[in-house]
């Protein structure tokens, strides 16, 4: 079944809006680079590929239009009707009638200038010719100016059509303005119609739903109608006219005997009159409305009579009505259906269509076969919750509402959920899922619900089956018997050993905390060894003579003198013999140690009586002569001659030194290889002459 | 390969795997267990068991559990009051999980069959069963020893798939919609109770898939109507009334909306 919707409908640019569209995605679309220098055919096909692509881009815009609007030949009639009372038929084909031509002309064009650019023999020529058909392109949409702006408006109005089905179930109400057609509508749909005491309130058709007898039913209140002849009537009166002439449904003509609307009754049932010819085979039911300002008992007879009479002519129904005490609203609402339904199922049933489901309409009984008796199994707690209407009846309420939603505070407030019968709700895994963190973080322990012996069994932790094998088959029944055994004959062995050695005693003569002492010290030692060998890494080992020394000036000398001693007296061992002898070897290379006891006469002074200062002075010359007689003078290389270094002269050496310096200095002002920076230099044109207004002149 | 097919087909119909969406039931968890237990898959979140759980675990238990590692218990199981057949490929360990589970009056058998998805092959009640027409002679052996029913070689609307296509209960039965008369009526004097063709999921055939149905209770897809849920609910008698319901009162409802 076809079904209608108009809110798809792209929306239409406007002519300006069109052009720019399609030639900015020209422009976005296709090569813009050409040289005069190119081949002739490489600039004939790039202009070429402009025109046809803009072409392309045009059809593409323009046949979506045509293609989207729906076509009146082609839609249910009472569409194609109302459509030509909104928007005019001719109107509305000769706008789609003349983007459909500009389309046309537009592919003429293209194809015309496409032949005549394989004439043009330079750039210019090809450049002016694809100009001359973009120009004429968009001049030919521009025309369409005014079909464009009226499809839009169209497509509008049209998107806010309602989405009535013109096949299914559907009830009409339609009379006078201001009968409470639209307060009806209210009443049996949610469709929430504004509803004002003054006429046509109600423009356009509206459409509700309702649900009757497990179907779905759609509810359509139309604009009010006037008495008086067909030409006459606006559009808004000639939407009610179309819907009661096209639509298959029921239709409910509403009389407000009350007379508010501001029509006597009699012009009411004129009105039935003059429309009557719209409801042949349909189902109609007259509904008298207001009875709550007049009842219809104590209307004025004579139009009581011609209300009646109406009923009796046109053989239909008359039922009483009330918006405002809701009496009857519901009786006239299901009559309706009713009768509609009934019609359509005595039409489906004179066609062949009704036998393809006869199965589903029927329900197949058995034919015993044996005597035995089949019964159906409910537990007892089920009979028992059936007994106190939990389950199995009408208004039953699922347990849990929402499924898969978080849980609210409706949820945990409301009490939609909560069993009154039996006073709790059952906290379900759900619940306790949300309390726990939620989906992903909650996991449910399946053991929980295990039907076991001895609820103590649930959680065991040995598992049943590992790695494929079920454990009990692993299981030896007697292991516990033959493990008894085993301990009971180590404790034998242990007593044997004990009665055995209990005369010896041991050799050694510590006691026994000595003895703790030196195993204890004997474990350490075992494990310093181990870690020792542990910590050993595959590296070259520290020569002696570089271990322990000052490696710079951050470092500490391990084996610095003062270090040595204050280790070595830390742990109590007498360190001076130590030390010495270790400078002694460490100082090797002294005059002093080779010849310095035999080889050299020192010279002895006497010292007493001489005075402080000169005592002084002695001692700084002694310390100095010491010193010079040790040290040794620094080696010089020989100053060469020019000659003798490859160079001619002196001129040629200066020369040399120089670019060697100049090698030698590298990056200087920079941070290195990679600065590439160039600074900002003041660049002499740019900043001499006069520099007033106007006369300056940046190149 | 035979199962293969009759996997792929529920697949296709079911919408594999689209859980929590429309037709929930469809594809995870169809409850086997006809009188005294039901099963539902492991996984995923808690919000879908739960609706199971709260209606049915007052009365009988609710297992979680996979079958072979895999969630689609109903497709793969098939059982009633008396016992459970699982697939062959059933692990050792979710078989224990089962025992644990079920009351000791539920035998539970594993069975060596070609047709593992034993849900799509089988439909049965207390008392009768009908299975897929390749079914090996053994398995049929089982399922009359292990359930208790009489067994029975059908088709369905010409579908071997009886599980999927059919699903009935003690006290009534549905068939594929387009299951013809004389067929349905063959169908109801071999089972022995009322039978009526019908859709569910908003016209779905795939009537196991969509349905989970015992004496007393029922789940339906999201997306089952309400003349759908009318239908099943008098054809099961599950709201106290009658089968007859379909014949009088939705008549004109089911006759305008189907054809």
């Amino acid at each position: 079944m076809v079904v209608y919707n108009f809110k798809k409908i792209s929306a239409v640019p406007t002519a300006g809006d069109m052009v720019d569209i399609v030639l900015t995605r020209t422009q976005r679309k296709t090569p813009t680079v050409v040289h005069p220098g190119y081949k002739i055919s490489r600039i004939r096909s790039f202009y070429m590929r402009k025109v046809k692509f803009t072409q392309q881009t045009i059809q593409e815009r323009l046949g979506g239009i045509v293609e989207d609007f729906p076509r009146l030949n082609d839609i249910h009639p009472f569409y194609a009707d109302l459509m030509n009372i909104l928007y005019d038929r001719d109107h509305y084909k000769l706008a789609l009638g003349q983007i459909n031509t500009a389309k046309g002309l537009i592919d003429a064009l293209a194809r015309d200038y496409i032949r005549l650019l394989k004439y043009g023999d330079s750039l210019y020529r090809c450049k002016q010719l694809k100009r001359a058909a973009l120009g004429r392109m968009c001049t030919i949409i521009k025309r369409q100016k005014a079909a464009f702006a009226y499809l839009e408006e169209v497509r509008k109005h049209l998107s806010r059509l309602p989405a009535l089905d013109p096949h299914t179930r559907t009830l009409l109400v339609t009379g006078y303005p201001n009968v409470g057609k639209s307060s009806f509508m209210n009443k049996v749909t949610r469709a929430n119609v504004d509803v004002q005491p003054y006429a046509f309130t109600t423009k356009s058709l509206f459409v509700g739903h309702m649900d009757h007898r497990y179907l779905r039913w759609q509810v359509i209140d139309t604009p009010g109608i006037l008495d008086h002849p067909l030409e006459q009537r606006n559009t808004i009166e000639m939407q009610s006219v179309t819907a009661l002439a096209h639509l298959q449904c029921a239709v409910l003509y509403f009389i407000d005997i009350s007379e508010q609307c501001g029509f006597t009754v009699a012009q009411q049932v004129g009105l039935f009159k003059s429309i009557k010819p719209l409801f042949a085979n349909k189902q109609l039911v007259i509904v008298v409305n207001k009875v709550d300002q007049q009842p219809f008992e104590t209307l004025d007879p004579s139009k009581k009579a011609m209300v009646e009479e109406l009923g009796k002519s046109s053989n239909c129904e008359l039922m009483t009505m009330s918006n405002v005490t809701e009496e009857g609203v519901m009786d006239v609402k299901s009559r309706a259906c009713d009768k509609l339904l009934q019609a359509r199922v005595d039409q489906r049933v004179v066609g062949k269509k009704v036998n393809d489901v006869m199965n589903r309409l029927q329900v197949f009984q058995p034919q015993a076969r044996d005597g035995e008796a089949r019964e159906p199994y409910i537990p007892e707690s089920v009979v028992k919750a059936k007994a106190r209407g939990e389950i199995g009846s009408k208004d039953h309420k699922p347990k849990m509402g929402r499924g898969g939603y978080a849980v609210t505070k409706d949820d945990v407030t409301g009490d939609d959920d909560v069993d009154m019968v039996s006073g709790e709700k059952r906290k379900t895994e759900r619940d306790i899922m949300w309390e726990m963190g939620g989906p992903g973080v909650y996991s449910m322990d399946y053991r929980k619900n295990y039907l076991l012996n001895n609820d103590d069994y649930k959680f065991d932790v040995i598992p049943e089956i590992m790695d494929g094998k079920n454990i009990a088959d692993f299981v030896d029944p007697d292991i516990e018997l033959k493990l008894a055994a085993l301990e009971e004959e180590e404790d034998a062995r242990i007593a044997e050993k004990e009665a055995a050695g209990m005369g010896e005693e041991s050799e050694s003569d510590l006691d026994s905390d000595e003895e703790a002492a030196v195993s204890a010290i004997r474990e350490k030692k075992a494990i310093l060894r181990q870690r020792k060998q542990d910590n050993r890494k595959n590296t070259a080992v520290m020569p002696r003579s570089v271990r322990g020394r000052k490696k710079d000036k951050h470092d500490k000398p391990m084996l610095d003198k003062r270090n040595v001693k204050k280790t070595l007296e830390g742990l109590g061992v007498e360190a001076d013999g130590i030390v010495e002898r270790g400078r002694e070897r460490g100082r090797k290379r002294s005059r002093k140690d080779g010849e310095g006891e035999d080889g050299m006469d020192v010279e002895q002074v006497d010292t007493s009586g001489m005075s402080n200062k000169e005592l002084k002075r002695h001692k700084r010359e002694e310390k100095s002569k010491e010193r010079r007689s040790v040290s040794v003078a620094r080696s010089h290389s020989k100053v060469r001659e020019p000659s003798q270094q490859g160079l001619r002269d002196d001129d040629m050496k200066r020369v040399a030194t120089k670019k060697d310096m100049l090698s030698k200095r590298r990056f200087e002002g920079m941070s290195g290889e990679g600065d590439q920076r160039k600074t900002v230099h003041l660049v002499k044109w740019m900043n001499t002459g006069k520099k007033r207004n106007g006369t300056h002149n940046k190149r | 390969m035979e199962s293969w097919e009759s996997w792929k087909q529920i697949w296709r119909w079911s919408g594999f795997l689209k859980e929590l969406k429309d037709d929930v039931l469809n594809c995870l968890k169809r409850e086997n267990g006809y009188k005294i237990y039901a099963l539902a898959a492991i996984g995923g979140s808690e919000n879908f068991y739960s609706v199971l759980e709260a209606e049915l675990a007052d009365h009988i238990p609710v297992i979680h559990t996979s079958i072979g590692g895999v969630r689609l218990v109903g497709n793969l199981t098939v059982g009633n009051r008396r016992g459970l057949l699982v697939p062959s490929t059933t692990t050792d360990q979710e078989l224990q999980h089962l025992r644990n589970s079920l009351p000791d009056g539920v035998v539970i058998q594993r069975v060596e069959e070609r047709l593992s998805a034993l849900g799509n092959c089988v439909s049965c009640n207390d008392h009768v069963a009908l299975v897929h027409t390749d079914l090996d002679r053994e398995t049929e052996d089982i399922i009359a020893d292990v359930l208790g029913v009489e067994v029975f070689r059908q088709t369905v609307a010409g579908n071997a798939l009886v599980g999927s296509y059919c699903k009935f209960t003690n006290q009534g039965g549905m068939v594929h919609p387009r299951t013809s008369m004389e067929d349905i009526e063959e169908l109801s004097s071999l089972l022995q109770v009322p039978l009526v063709a019908g859709t569910i999921n908003r016209g779905s055939d795939v009537l196991g898939g969509g349905l989970i149905v015992n004496d007393w209770c029922a789940f339906t897809g999201m997306d089952t109507t309400s003349t759908e849920i009318n239908v099943v609910e008098s054809i099961f008698k599950l709201q106290d009334q009658g089968a007859d319901t379909i014949v009088n009162d939705m008549r004109a409802s089911l006759i305008d909306q189907l054809s």
